[in-house]
């Protein structure tokens, strides 16, 4: 939809009419009285059905919101007619008046002139540069489709991914045919937007020692951005933390798409050339024998159950509509392993669902 | 037992104790399910409907396909640039006083669910999100009468928790008439959102509006009834329409009040509180 542009005005104050009705008296007083009128209302066709002013135009009907800060817009609601703003996502202009009104039930944000309403609730929207876990759902000629969560597919492309043997390497017709070598149907990828359609689809791309597929560890889906909880974007989204009761290193990957995984961390190819203190070639080597490999290593009993206690933290905060960032999973972490710890069941106890969840979200709320 | 109308002109009291003008007791909820896109729980009265959202995603497998299940669909499809809203509806056996089975391909369910797809692709934006498909699932679980408006007020809600951008609410209601068609009587009065008994004795027309304007979306009459009183019944629905409104949007505002004091959600910004050069 265009933007128009409209010549400033002289500024006035936005929501001038702020004294009139509030939709909450306007509910209680559309109702008829409630006296025994006995439906005498003028229906014989020869009078207006209605008083006059309430058949006006949806968009002067209603009053201007209150106090933006605090309540949420829902959708059809008028967020301001001052034609000095320009409308952003969540909203759109109704035909034939400067009006913005919001598409969306969420809070409304602004950036200068621009108003957009954040939903309180959607699914996940790519956008450039964000890390995402992804399943691969379909093999194609020349790429794989990724289901991100998002409303569309997201595509990687063959030419996107670090092929073994050289990350230089240029892409062959032997690595079409062997497309599936790579990443099959079913498989779990790390990967970054790297380009956006301009109808929502995203392209992926693992072009990183950080991103490629993922094994050794277990999948949570959390529920979009926004609302109940959920992944927010943030500095880290990927981190490697001490589990405790001998459970070694656990790597964590919080997808800004509300995908989670949590895994056995396991030396980087990177890390370990450099330990051993060979060149490139030895980390290419290293790269092309593991990186695109669908067998787990030994993971040991310890490790698993911290990594399920990790899921339980994690599905604990999206039950209790905490948000999902790296401080509040290491929070809730550590609160779990305390609350194990004066179980009767000792360590193994990594139920932390109904009651166990709400101690757990109180606990990092009252924190 | 048939209803009896006649006692209506002595106390102006309908069978449940209403007045003419009266909805029944409408309780809603949203995101009654955590695991989907959208979801939503209405009672109007003893009608009870759920409602799950899925998408907008990828259109699945079964593409062109006619879906099973009683479904009906709208909008362009994955092909043009619009997504397509996909409505399936199920109405349990025991949802009703005499237990029925609604199979698959029932005609009735098939065209509930085609109204109430087309209710909504006029007012969601779909536009917005080409070569996906919205789902629609709506299980019906108590029928006592408004049956199709209680469906479109729930699969309203349920996208509203999804997200999906619409124009406005699409609220629906029924209205009917005092007296039957064949009693001709110039003086009966309208009634409002009518129960199953009424349904099945007076004349009754089913309407949904968009938002609080007077633009009807839905407008469904399945009875016979004098044109001259047609007028007065759509007055009322659209009336009770907007009441619909206000109960959904205060459903919503709740909910979305409660997720701001938990934290769930951000504070919006005011338009007061900044400077305008």
């Amino acid at each position: 939809m265009p933007i128009t542009i409209l010549p400033p005005r002289s500024s006035r104050p936005i929501n001038s009419n702020n004294n009139s009705r509030l939709p909450q008296e306007d509910a209680s007083s559309s109702e008829e009285s409630d006296s025994d009128s006995g439906g005498g209302v003028d229906l014989d066709g020869d009078v207006p059905m209605r008083p006059r002013q309430q058949v006006r135009t949806t968009f002067q009907a209603r009053p201007p919101p209150r106090d933006l800060a605090s309540a949420v817009v829902t959708p059809g609601e008028v967020i301001t007619d001052d034609p000095q703003w320009m409308r952003g996502h969540g909203t759109y202009v109704a035909p034939q008046t400067t009006a913005i009104v919001s598409s969306v039930a969420g809070t409304v944000t602004r950036t200068n002139k621009l108003l957009s309403v954040r939903p309180l609730r959607a699914r996940y929207t790519p956008e450039v540069g964000d890390l995402v876990v992804g399943r691969v759902v379909e093999v194609q000629a020349r790429r794989w489709r990724v289901d991100v969560g998002s409303t569309q597919l997201a595509a990687l492309p063959l030419s996107a991914i670090n092929l073994p043997g050289g990350i230089l390497r240029k892409r062959t017709e032997t690595d079409e045919l062997q497309i599936r070598t790579f990443f099959a149907e079913g498989d779990l990828v790390v990967a970054e937007v790297q380009q956006l359609f301009g109808d929502g689809g995203a392209v992926l791309h693992t072009r990183s020692l950080k991103y490629g597929k993922l094994r050794n560890g277990v999948f949570v889906a959390v529920s979009g951005m926004g609302g109940g909880g959920g992944v927010v974007r943030s500095r880290r989204q990927v981190w490697t933390m001490d589990a405790a009761n001998g459970g070694g290193q656990v790597d964590v990957v919080l997808g800004v798409n509300g995908y989670v995984w949590i895994s056995k961390h396991v030396e980087t190819p990177e890390a370990e050339a450099t330990a051993a203190g060979g060149s490139i070639t030895n980390m290419e080597e290293s790269l092309s024998a593991t990186v695109y490999s669908s067998q787990n290593d030994r993971i040991e009993v310890e490790t698993m159950r911290e990594i399920a206690r990790l899921r339980g933290v994690v599905m604990a905060l999206v039950e209790n509509g905490l948000r999902v960032d790296e401080e509040m999973v290491i929070k809730g972490y550590h609160e779990a392993v305390e609350m194990a710890m004066v179980s009767p069941e000792g360590p193994d106890d990594i139920y932390l669902g109904g009651e166990k969840g709400q101690q757990l979200a109180a606990a990092l709320t009252g924190a | 037992m048939p209803l009896d109308t006649s006692t209506y002109n002595l106390a102006l009291l309908r069978v449940d104790g209403r007045r003419w003008n009266e909805l029944r007791r409408v309780h809603a909820q949203i995101r009654t399910q955590a695991a989907a896109d959208g979801s939503s729980y209405l009672e109007m009265g003893h009608t009870k409907v759920m409602c799950v959202v899925t998408g907008p995603s990828e259109p699945g497998p079964r593409r062109g396909g006619v879906a099973g299940g009683g479904s009906g669909g709208a909008g362009a499809g994955g092909a043009g640039g619009k997504a397509e809203v996909v409505v399936g509806i199920v109405i349990a056996g025991f949802s009703s006083v005499d237990r029925k089975r609604h199979g698959r391909g029932d005609k009735r369910t098939l065209e509930l669910a085609s109204t109430v797809a087309n209710a909504l692709a006029a007012s969601l934006h779909t536009h917005l999100f080409p070569h996906s498909q919205i789902n629609v699932s709506l299980h019906v679980l108590s029928q006592d009468g408004s049956l199709l408006a209680a469906l479109i007020n729930a699969a309203t809600l349920a996208c509203v928790d999804a997200g999906i951008p619409m124009t406005d609410y699409v609220a629906a209601c029924t209205a009917g008439s005092t007296s039957t068609y064949a009693a001709n009587d110039e003086g009966a009065d309208p009634l409002l959102d009518l129960n199953h008994q009424e349904e099945q004795e007076l004349p009754g027309l089913t309407v949904a509006t968009l938002g609080e304007s007077d633009r009807v979306a839905v407008l469904v009459c399945e009875s016979r009834v004098q044109v001259s009183r047609l007028e007065g019944m759509l007055a009322v629905g659209v009336d009770g329409c907007k009441q619909m409104r206000e109960i959904l949007d205060r459903v919503v505002r709740d909910k979305g009040r409660r997720m701001i004091q938990e934290g769930t959600v951000e504070k919006g910004v005011g338009l007061d509180d900044m400077d305008v050069d």
